[in-house]
């Protein structure tokens, strides 16, 4: 084999155990997972391919309002994460001394070391009835006196905004520590205020981040069911509680398979809509 | 589970912080994951219900011949057995038991070796442990090897209440591992009076503090016996009329939380008040806070039965047989029900477990008198149709 014609060959061979990856773990179990949907039957009665379509209609009939919570649950997770990251990001990056950073981004990651099950379950604890927390807030009359922070919405929220923080806080700390200061110094000299500077310069170069960590936390945030049952009530119970138990206790397979694919081209097209408001190269930088 | 790890783990827990099924909600939640990818790739590639329609009344003989004992695999519940009774089966029978806590729920565990039973291959078990309900659906499907019971004389010593069930009259197939109750557990501190009826559930005062069990055999149940009708009488229709209740007070808030086993944690914290509660979990939060009460209501409330049985196409089968003798006999019993918290179902364990340990012999949700036996039902039966139907309102009202 020539030279040349190797050197085309290489991108392929480099790209190929990725796109094996990707065939074997996604492609393959979604178009199995595809043909289960549309499965009727039941499994004592026997089950069999036969298009239908009607798994679709009863999934989104029963559980629509599953859905609906679980984006807006997503949707506040990642709005709070971001107001909670980006300053702590943005003081790593520009005001933290350079010996500081290292621990600081240890600290971030540092929950991961243990279970997210432990993570989740301490927060039973934090948001207890009689906690701390709860008598405090009863103290200073945010929350009633017979109120209660745990089996609550905003339980819940917490808990996913807890959990996916450093999924926000690492991207955002990488587009911010790779802005030019520079760039930020000419802005000033060219009379911008600081929070001109900031809108002007940081803000925009901190997108791609923004978008990364924006949609590193709200993907799985929307199918997450742990934070749910952990710290919900089925009042709070999202999507993926549903699916779960759809696959898992009730064994109803053709419903779960279609909730799945339901969600999944939610987010698709999410996805998209969200890549076409940012710019699609935003996306490409993001995921450099 | 590694071996290192779960020892470690068993002594951390060493029984009496952690109750069994609490223990095992945590396990199964983390264990979602890989089960999950489990009962994925059984649902792959359709299935077609081949009900053999097995009749468990008509009687069977079969015949394990005596072998040596080498090996023998038996599936169970997480802490569910004294450990100690296995490394002594080991040590007098000279085999060696892998003995695996991989059952965590009837339906998943049902779920991830039902595609196996179905192409009537063997699940490579030789000892699985299911409550009541999952028995008799393995039955029905022809998935269980009858017991030799020449090979299992202690059998003598069941109760005699446990020995016909429904789906096994003869108990051909099945043996009761443990029994527990399933009734309302209490904080007397926080309700500020003492209950008495399944009504009490939806006091109004109680409200955001109450939990249910997700599963209707125990909280449609409970519903269904506090209306004055026996368990045997319910159709699907008394089912789905509880069902119904439990959403409107679910909708309401009365219900803060359909759980598994999970309620232990916030009934022992003290956030909740009144919860629906398996009678083990009971006794062994009480070691801890002896004001917590476990009550049997008026109405009366449920009894259900883990039950040993062999899978079709045992490894070794006759090993299988031997160590049900030997938990059959009442010393032994007694060594498990001490560790267990449950009802053992063999007769003289508690006189053996008075010698040694005479408090917990007079525990009355260890060993129920016959006047607590007597309000006690089992679970409701209904078809498998209904029963699916059951399951999936019950989904539609726990959301989960």
């Amino acid at each position: 084999m020539s030279l040349s014609r190797r050197r085309q060959l290489l991108p392929y061979l480099l790209l190929a155990p990725g796109l094996l990856w990707l065939a074997i773990f996604f492609l393959i179990p979604a178009l199995n997972q595809l043909n289960v949907s549309l499965w009727s039957g039941t499994p004592e009665t026997g089950q069999s391919f036969d298009w239908n379509w009607s798994n679709y209609g009863e999934a989104l009939s029963d559980y629509h309002q599953h859905i609906i919570r679980s984006l807006l649950y997503a949707a506040a997770a990642t709005l709070l994460a971001f107001v909670i990251a980006f300053p702590l990001a943005y003081f790593i990056a520009f005001k933290a001394s350079p010996r500081l950073k290292p621990l600081l981004l240890l600290l971030i990651i540092l929950p991961f070391f243990t279970s997210y099950l432990v993570r989740t379950n301490a927060w039973q604890t934090i948001l207890a009835d009689d906690g701390w927390i709860v008598n405090s807030l009863q103290t200073v009359g945010v929350v009633g006196d017979d109120g209660r922070l745990l089996a609550t919405a905003t339980a819940v929220i917490t808990g996913i905004t807890y959990n996916f923080l450093p999924f926000m806080a690492l991207p955002l700390y990488v587009s911010l520590e790779k802005i030019d200061k520079r760039l930020i110094e000419a802005a000033t000299d060219l009379y911008a205020g600081r929070f001109t500077a900031f809108r002007k310069v940081t803000v925009p170069l901190a997108l791609p981040g923004i978008f990364a960590g924006s949609l590193l936390t709200f993907i799985p945030a929307v199918g997450d069911f742990v934070n749910a049952e952990l710290l919900g009530t089925p009042r709070q119970y999202m999507i993926g509680n549903v699916i779960q138990s759809k696959f898992l206790r009730v064994q109803d397979y053709p419903e779960a398979a279609a909730l799945s694919f339901v969600l999944m081209a939610l987010i698709l097209v999410g996805v998209f809509a969200y890549t076409r408001v940012l710019g699609r190269e935003r996306l490409t930088e993001a995921a450099l | 589970m590694p071996d290192p790890f779960e020892k470690t783990l068993e002594q951390l827990l060493d029984g009496r912080d952690v109750s069994r099924r609490h223990f095992v909600r945590t396990l199964s939640a983390s264990a979602l994951a890989v089960s999950g990818a489990g009962t994925l790739l059984a649902a792959c590639g359709g299935t077609e219900g081949t009900d053999k329609g097995g009749d468990a009344a008509k009687p069977v003989s079969v015949t394990h011949a005596k072998t040596a004992i080498t090996e023998l695999d038996f599936s169970n519940w997480p802490l569910y057995i004294d450990k100690q009774v296995l490394k002594d089966f080991d040590k007098q029978y000279g085999g060696k038991t892998k003995y695996v806590e991989d059952i965590n729920d009837n339906d998943e565990f049902n779920g991830k070796v039902q595609e196996a039973l179905r192409r009537g291959r063997s699940i490579d078990r030789d000892i699985v442990v299911l409550t009541d309900w999952m028995v008799a659906r393995w039955l029905r499907a022809g998935w269980v090897e009858p017991i030799d019971k020449r090979n299992v004389p202690n059998a003598k010593n069941l109760q005699p209440t446990l020995a016909s069930p429904k789906f096994d009259p003869k108990r051909q197939y099945s043996l009761p591992w443990q029994s527990g109750m399933t009734a309302i557990g209490y904080n007397p501190e926080k309700t500020g009076r003492e209950l008495g009826s399944v009504d009490d559930l939806f006091d109004p005062k109680f409200k955001g503090r109450v939990t249910m069990l997700q599963d209707w055999r125990d909280s449609a149940g409970l519903l269904i016996l506090a209306d004055g009708k026996k368990s045997d009488d319910a159709t699907l229709d008394d089912v789905m009329g509880a069902i119904d209740k439990l959403g409107e007070e679910s909708e309401k808030g009365q219900i803060r939380k359909f759980t598994g086993n999970d309620y232990t944690r916030g009934f022992a914290s003290g956030d909740l008040w009144v919860v629906v509660a398996y009678s083990g979990d009971v006794v062994q939060l009480k070691a801890d806070n002896p004001k917590l009460e476990f009550l049997i209501p008026e109405e009366g409330a449920l009894i259900w039965t883990d039950n040993m049985l062999i899978p079709q196409k045992p490894p070794h089968a006759y090993a299988a047989e031997t160590l049900m003798n030997y938990v059959y006999d009442p010393v032994v019993a007694a060594k498990i029900a001490a560790y267990v918290n449950y009802v053992t179902p063999v007769r003289g364990a508690k006189e053996e477990l008075a010698k040694e340990d005479p408090e917990t012999a007079e525990n009355q949700l260890i060993f129920p008198s016959d006047q607590t036996l007597a309000k006690l039902q089992p679970y409701i039966q209904l078809s498998l149709e209904e029963e699916r139907e059951a399951t999936e309102a019950m989904q539609r009202v726990t959301g989960a």
